[in-house]
């Protein structure tokens, strides 16, 4: 479960900007997940829970923007699908379908708290 | 309204830094660099006996193998006479970029044409991370049921080689290679399938033209 290690990479960035910014405590922090990047959010929600324990982001929720890859028929143009169901080949024509984004990992946005102000 | 601040950074962002160092050093000391992805179980270390035996005299070569807790799969290439270096990762279950790094400190290895990195046996968490590699190549055995692409789709979709592995079982598992190498192309159009047996020795031979290759072109 490489969600732990994902976790400790997004905390640390998180408690520079922080430190950049001058806050005090982590209130939120907002991820890109892309379909593709084998990433699964909620172990991640999990991780992030354990990881931030005693620090400025303990209590702290973090929310994951999960991001569909798309996949397109060469000639038919984009395909519906479910999440999670890859489409071989395209319902209307059969072409082989090709596949795009879906790949991101990004840390996006942090919400926090300055020492002597008011929320 | 608490402040926020819109930041915009890779997670992975110290591991593909590191990365780049990497690929810029095997770019400079002319090193092609393949990370080997599968299941446990798949045939990796196997794989690997058969192509360095089969390259060795011709290439200089080397293995990182990356494990959780053992010695046991560089003990098998270090059997053969050639350089293996075991990075335990200690329990996670991926290689990083700094872990390359560090153990290429330790191993050692001189001069190289092709230095293999045998990740650590799961096909869901190494895929994330860059380690400065030419290509990934993702194992496939006949033994692990024909819906594994489009269960892992991520793996299959960024490893620029697909390898078959135990192909000399065909017609004596359940699998339907057809099939498999259909997802995998829709997956990766530009991907190259293999199909492979390092005990039959079948499509070894492309497999190490296809290493061969990328050598002399990343040479060119
Ligand atoms: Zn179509």
């Amino acid at each position: 479960m490489h969600e732990t290690s994902i976790a400790l990479e997004i905390l640390k960035t998180s408690e520079t900007v922080l430190a950049q910014h001058g806050g005090s405590r982590i209130l939120r922090v907002k991820v890109a997940v892309g379909e593709l990047s084998a990433v699964e959010p909620e172990l991640l929600r999990y991780a992030w829970e354990a990881v931030t324990v005693g620090g400025p982001a303990e209590g702290s929720r973090l929310e994951v923007d999960f991001l569909p890859a798309r996949q397109f028929c060469p000639t038919c143009g984009p395909v519906a699908r479910a999440p999670g169901a890859w489409v071989p080949l395209c319902l209307s024509c059969g072409a082989p379908l090709l596949v795009e984004g879906g790949n991101e990992l990004d840390l996006v946005q942090v919400e926090f708290e300055v020492d002597g102000e008011k929320p | 309204m608490s402040p926020t601040a819109d930041v915009r950074a890779q997670i992975l962002e110290a591991n593909r830094q590191a990365a780049e160092a990497l690929r810029t050093r095997f770019l400079q000391e002319k090193t092609l660099v393949v990370n080997l992805i599968s299941s446990p179980g798949s045939g990796k270390t196997t794989l690997l006996e058969a192509t360095l035996a089969r390259l060795s005299g011709k290439l200089k070569t080397a293995v990182l193998v990356g494990d959780i807790a053992t010695e046991r799969d560089a003990d098998r290439i270090r059997k053969l006479g050639l350089p293996a270096y075991q990075i335990l990762t200690g329990g996670a279950c991926h290689l990083d970029a700094r872990q390359v790094q560090g153990a290429l400190e330790k191993a050692g290895f001189g001069a190289l044409d092709i230095l293999f990195i045998e990740n650590v046996g799961n096909l869901i968490c190494p895929t994330s991370y860059d380690l400065g590699e030419d290509f990934k190549v993702v194992l496939l055995s006949l033994t692990e049921g024909d819906d594994k692409p489009f269960k892992y789709p991520a793996i299959f979709a960024r490893a620029s080689v697909a390898l078959l592995t135990k192909v000399d079982l065909l017609g004596i598992v359940d699998f339907d290679v057809e099939a498999v190498e259909r997802q995998i192309r829709t997956l990766n159009p530009h991907g190259e399938i293999l199909r492979v047996s390092a005990k039959t020795g079948e499509g070894m031979e492309a497999w190490c033209r296809k290493l061969e290759h990328a050598l002399v072109a990343k040479r060119a």
